[in-house]
């Protein structure tokens, strides 16, 4: 296996409603990469996309022949991509692969009540099983598996919007950030729930988004302009169909497998780790995370995040970025993002001196994560 | 809104409109299997067939539907969804509704039994309420 770095990252223009294709977004991330990189399009040989289609997105880009492509189904959010192009830079099968996560902004709940559009959750899998019941919405296995969290680890409403607070205190010094207006304790609480005990912020923002990040061989890297990032390992699992609300423990759920998959892979340990990001798709979701990678006690992240132990000043400083919640829905890569910039020195709320970060995304049936190192 | 009924899940609606809680069973080796799926997950047999529940089950956990994100649905919020254990078998969950309960008086892992309520005009679906009509 080769060693891969993490030569680029770039944002397309990420908003509300932008009015632009996905298309759009993957040519404006990609050339933002590759900007940031020093890469030109010419030397990319491998694509990789959730969101839109890998070959398409090649041609239009004028990449050239492609020695390797993979456009992802449904999947455990970025890190897929992330993980398949690593994989194939690691193993030869390309050189530089361009990995994508591209989002559209999803109908709202009142568009959806009014029936002009159709559900998010259409189409899918054993959707019958959902509809009939009246769920019709991610909000209801969040509001499921929070409330099961909450009722197993003692967690308040309080220490929720602790949580938030503090993601929007990160978010605050983020210019990507789409929410950066200072955030109360009081202010969460008063916003309405979706799913008690799910609030609205509790939930990642929705937006039109196009995320690219730019894997590439060590040696190749130690060229480009960038201070280099290298992975050190990366892990998947899953445990469960797509069913959420059907899981039978939902506070252990994937982020446990993917976790201990990923630390089997190194010698780098959990106290290791000066920085991480973990998906806050549902806020609950971080907190699986922090405990899922022993970043704290089992079933102690609401107390871990009480007393400010994922703050800049914490023992792991973590969603430095400010979180999906307040960068908007960038369904992982946000996360990848954000650590790169981290150990770059480059991050709008830098640790000092970080030399590991973890990144992890989803929860429940499946999740997966990566582990970076300052090169 | 309604189900879509057919040959892989009629068993459960079918039995559900004669007042029956119904899961896929092995005859293999009797491992209920939920949702349906054409191999039994925990002996691969593909010899399933629908087998009638005592609708006995356990409160896991549950959340307040606060908004609609359907039209049918804007004039009855709040509504429970909860996730439920039924009694035969560990880690055998089914998604359902609450009725005949406040929010208020839930106890997660408190025992429930099946009731059938009409979705729309007619179309009965399994719910839960606490069981021996406890509040």
């Amino acid at each position: 296996m080769r060693k891969v770095a993490i030569a680029g990252v770039g944002y397309s223009g990420v908003g509300r409603n932008t009015g632009l294709s996905e298309r759009h977004h993957a040519a404006q991330s990609a050339l933002a990469a590759l900007a940031d990189s020093g890469i030109s399009a010419k030397d990319v040989d491998g694509v990789a996309t959730w969101g839109g289609d890998a070959t398409d997105f090649a041609h239009m880009l004028g990449f050239g022949p492609q020695k390797w492509f993979l456009t992802v189904g449904v999947a455990p959010a970025f890190i897929s991509p992330a993980m398949h192009a690593w994989m194939a830079v690691a193993t030869g099968q390309a050189d530089t692969v361009v990995a994508w996560r591209i989002m559209m902004q999803q109908p709202s709940s009142a568009a959806m009540a009014s029936g002009s559009t159709g559900s998010m959750m259409a189409g899918m899998s054993d959707y019958h099983y959902n509809m009939a019941f009246g769920n019709f919405s991610p909000t209801v296995w969040a509001g499921l598996m929070m409330n099961r969290y909450m009722h197993e680890t003692g967690a308040t409403e309080e220490d929720f919007a602790k949580f938030a607070v503090i993601q929007r205190d990160y978010a605050s010094r983020n210019p990507d950030a789409l929410l950066r207006d200072p955030l109360t304790a009081e202010e969460y609480l008063a916003k309405p729930y979706i799913n008690k005990p799910l609030r609205i912020l509790d939930c990642d923002y929705p937006c039109d988004s196009g995320s690219a990040v730019i894997f590439t061989t060590e040696e190749r890297a130690r060229d480009l302009k960038q201070p280099v990032v290298l992975v050190e390992t990366a892990s998947h699992a899953t445990i469960h169909n797509m069913n959420f609300e059907t899981l039978p423990d939902m506070v252990r759920t994937s982020p446990v497998q993917a976790a201990e998959n990923l630390w089997s892979h190194t010698s780098i340990k959990p106290s290791d780790v000066d920085t991480a990001q973990l998906y806050d798709g549902f806020s609950f979701i971080t907190m699986n995370w922090l405990e899922a990678l022993g970043l704290c006690e089992p079933l102690g992240a609401p107390e871990f995040v009480r007393n400010g132990g994922t703050t800049l000043n914490g023992k792991v400083p973590t969603n430095t970025d400010g979180g999906a919640i307040n960068v908007g829905r960038r369904h992982g890569a946000n996360f990848c993002i954000e650590s790169v910039r981290q150990l770059r020195g480059q991050s709008t709320s830098q640790v000092k001196d970080a030399e590991v970060a973890v990144w992890a995304n989803a929860v429940g049936p499946f999740a997966g994560a990566m582990l970076l190192t300052k090169g | 809104m309604l189900p879509h009924v057919d040959a892989s899940n009629d068993f459960f609606w079918n039995g559900a409109q004669e007042h029956k809680l119904v899961l896929l069973c092995c005859e293999s080796c009797g491992h209920f299997v939920h949702l349906p799926r054409p191999v039994c997950s925990n002996c691969q047999s593909m010899k399933l067939s629908g087998k009638q529940l005592s609708g006995k089950a356990t409160l896991y956990s549950y959340t307040v539907a606060n908004k609609a994100f359907h039209p049918y649905y804007v004039d009855k919020i709040p509504y429970l969804i909860a996730t439920v254990e039924l009694v035969e078998q560990p880690d055998l969950m089914l998604q359902t509704n609450l009725v005949d309960v406040d929010e208020k008086d839930l106890k997660f892992d408190m025992e429930l039994e099946v009731d059938f309520r009409p979705l729309g005009d007619s179309f009965l679906v399994p719910v839960f309420k606490p069981a021996g009509g406890a509040k």
